[in-house]
């Protein structure tokens, strides 16, 4: 049912494309300021600068050690990544397509996660750590973030792998196939999606993870990309370095533009995933 | 005979054999798929969440022997005026988040999903974008956007006229609370609006055509048949929503770590500075606090369910 536009509908018009600026507004302004010069962005916050200081970003890279923020970063989250959807790959076939003694107790003690305080944990987390030799440790911190049940991500991965047929498995059995064969080459494959979903969502958790970098790393050379630019900007209180700081914040920015355009898709609808099971 | 015997025992042990193997396949599957990960979880995941309670009765810097204490730390903190205003600073981001959250993309998606504009996906993929972002980018992005000589806004207010001079947003006692909500609305918002569009695309066309017919405007069809029929899921935002700001602290450590004067210490932010701050630590103390917010969670959840009761409306 069409209806007649409006001077109304401009007003709503208006309204949609209000918020649009006030989302993209701050970011764009951010990335003008980082191409001009101090002087003339302390002069005046709206001129254009007269060239384009690319240079910035050089600057930035160098003087915040982002060269060695983004590889620890590449080194954390990249095997955090790979261990953790392994683990709860297999785990979430496990529990939902094998039957063995104690297995509903597993999966209630996992699903208790929910109903924990998590704050507080915080703590006796860091008295573990700091006794299994783990703090201002990278590795500690992808052994901390890696090895762990999310209840989530179980019954979102155990959920689709139980849509599975189960004559796809058996058949696979009958052909004489290991479990491990049909586990690698029937359900893998077919849980695909699922176990994308996970893994971009993992990604996202992990890149912008900042709690767990900021109490366990305290060398510089350590430092991930978030937790990086939050000691950087801290450090700006002695340096009127403003530029550069914009262009140290836009390079912490790029990778998750990048990856927000690659899988916006499902990042959208999987974000929606959980607050509708609540 | 003989034969159809042997073939018998012998397809019997070829298949004892195989269910040996298959066995044995399946525990050490189950040994690799589960040990490393539920270990993990217990030691921890479990195991400190535990420990927490014990935390809480002691009298512990973190270095020094623990002292056991006993509810000394849950007297102390009832008594303690910075837990107080704490919590007061929680009750005004519990109040004002959500309702600016729920609103905004309540109306958003409306416009989003029943007027058929162009470009609804783009403003969507738009909306959405700072989910993506660490709460450390938001938090820097908006403390530029405060900053008094040269920030965002007060070159804004400069451009349309309106000259406060250097004023500081998040350096300002009056001002430094308020300024915690934009950033938490800002990058809250693109969230509910995909969710609530999602939902809203479920309501059948046929009931706002009646409605159309009957002489409803938009606003009338939004709170008369949109709003009542995603009830469930609004709930469920604002409970979300309403615990985040009570137990979020991220934002605000980046933003003024409770400052200025504390005019900004929320009570995760409170306990989390008594665990790792600068200054002294005190485990027992900062577990306790955590414990009862724990419980203040746990009440906010039951309340909230009641307030907005399951009044789910069907078609």
């Amino acid at each position: 049912m069409a209806e007649r536009r409006t001077a109304v509908d401009f007003i709503w018009w208006g309204i949609l494309i209000a918020f649009s600026i006030t989302i993209l507004f701050p970011i764009m302004w951010i990335l003008y300021e980082s191409l001009k010069t101090n002087r003339e962005f302390f002069q005046d916050v709206w001129s254009l600068p007269e060239v384009w200081m690319w240079s910035n970003y050089v600057k930035a890279w160098d003087k915040f050690h982002v060269g060695s923020a983004a590889l620890n970063t590449a080194y954390y989250v990249g095997l955090s990544l790979i261990i953790s959807v392994s683990l709860t790959t297999m785990n979430a076939y496990a529990l939902t397509r094998i039957t063995f003694k104690g297995r509903k107790l597993i999966w209630g003690i996992i699903m208790l996660s929910l109903f924990l305080p998590g704050l507080t944990a915080l703590i006796p987390q860091y008295v573990l750590m700091r006794e299994l030799n783990l703090t201002n440790s990278l590795t500690g911190l992808i052994i901390l973030d890696s090895f762990g049940e999310s209840a989530f991500y179980l019954m979102l991965l155990g959920g689709f792998m139980q849509s599975l047929p189960k004559e796809l498995e058996e058949s696979g059995f009958m052909d004489g196939a290991s479990l491990y064969r049909v586990f690698l080459q029937i359900i893998v494959p077919l849980a695909l999606p699922g176990i994308v979903t996970v893994a971009i969502f993992k990604f996202l958790e992990l890149y912008n993870n900042f709690l767990g970098p900021f109490i366990y790393l305290s060398d510089q050379s350590k430092y991930t990309m978030a937790v990086n630019m939050y000691h950087a900007n801290s450090m700006m209180q002695y340096s009127a370095d403003w530029v550069t700081l914009f262009a140290g914040v836009m390079i912490t920015l790029a990778p998750s533009v990048v990856f927000y355009m690659l899988f916006q898709r499902s990042i959208m609808e999987g974000a929606t995933l959980g607050a509708v099971k609540g | 005979m003989n034969d159809r015997i042997g073939v018998g025992i012998r397809q019997n042990t070829w298949l004892q054999a195989w269910a040996q193997r298959s066995q044995t396949q399946k525990y050490i599957f189950l040994l690799i798929a589960i040990v490393p990960a539920f270990g993990g979880y217990l030691l921890f995941t479990l195991y400190p969440n535990l420990v927490s309670v014990y935390y809480s009765l002691l009298n512990w810097d973190g270095i020094s022997t623990p002292k056991f204490v006993g509810f000394e730390n849950y007297i102390n903190l009832l008594q303690d005026r910075y837990v107080w205003r704490a919590l007061s600073h929680n009750a005004v981001l519990m109040i004002f988040v959500p309702a600016l959250v729920i609103l905004f993309s309540l109306l958003l998606a409306y416009l989003l999903t029943n007027k058929s504009y162009k470009g609804v996906g783009v403003l969507k993929v738009l909306f959405f974008f700072p989910n993506v972002l660490s709460s450390v980018v938001i938090a820097l992005l908006w403390a530029f956007i405060y900053d008094g000589s040269f920030g965002l806004l007060n070159s804004l207010l400069r451009l349309v006229g309106i000259e406060i001079g250097d004023f500081y947003w998040i350096g300002n006692t009056d001002t430094a609370l308020w300024a915690i909500i934009p950033p938490s609305v800002w990058g809250g918002v693109g969230l509910y609006v995909v969710i609530f569009s999602n939902a809203m695309i479920t309501i059948p066309k046929s009931l706002y055509e009646s409605a159309i017919l009957e002489g409803a405007n938009h606003m009338t069809r939004l709170f008369k048949i949109t709003i009542p029929l995603i009830m469930p899921i609004i709930r469920v935002s604002v409970l979300f929503l309403t615990l985040g700001a009570l137990k979020g602290f991220e934002n605000v450590l980046v933003l003024t770590n409770g400052g200025p004067a504390g005019s900004t210490d929320v009570i995760g932010l409170y306990m989390f500075n008594l665990a790792f701050g600068k200054e002294f630590h005190n485990y027992g103390y900062a577990s306790a606090i955590g414990m009862f917010l724990f419980v203040f969670l746990v009440i906010v959840k039951l309340v909230t369910d009641k307030l907005f009761a399951n009044r789910s409306s069907e078609y």
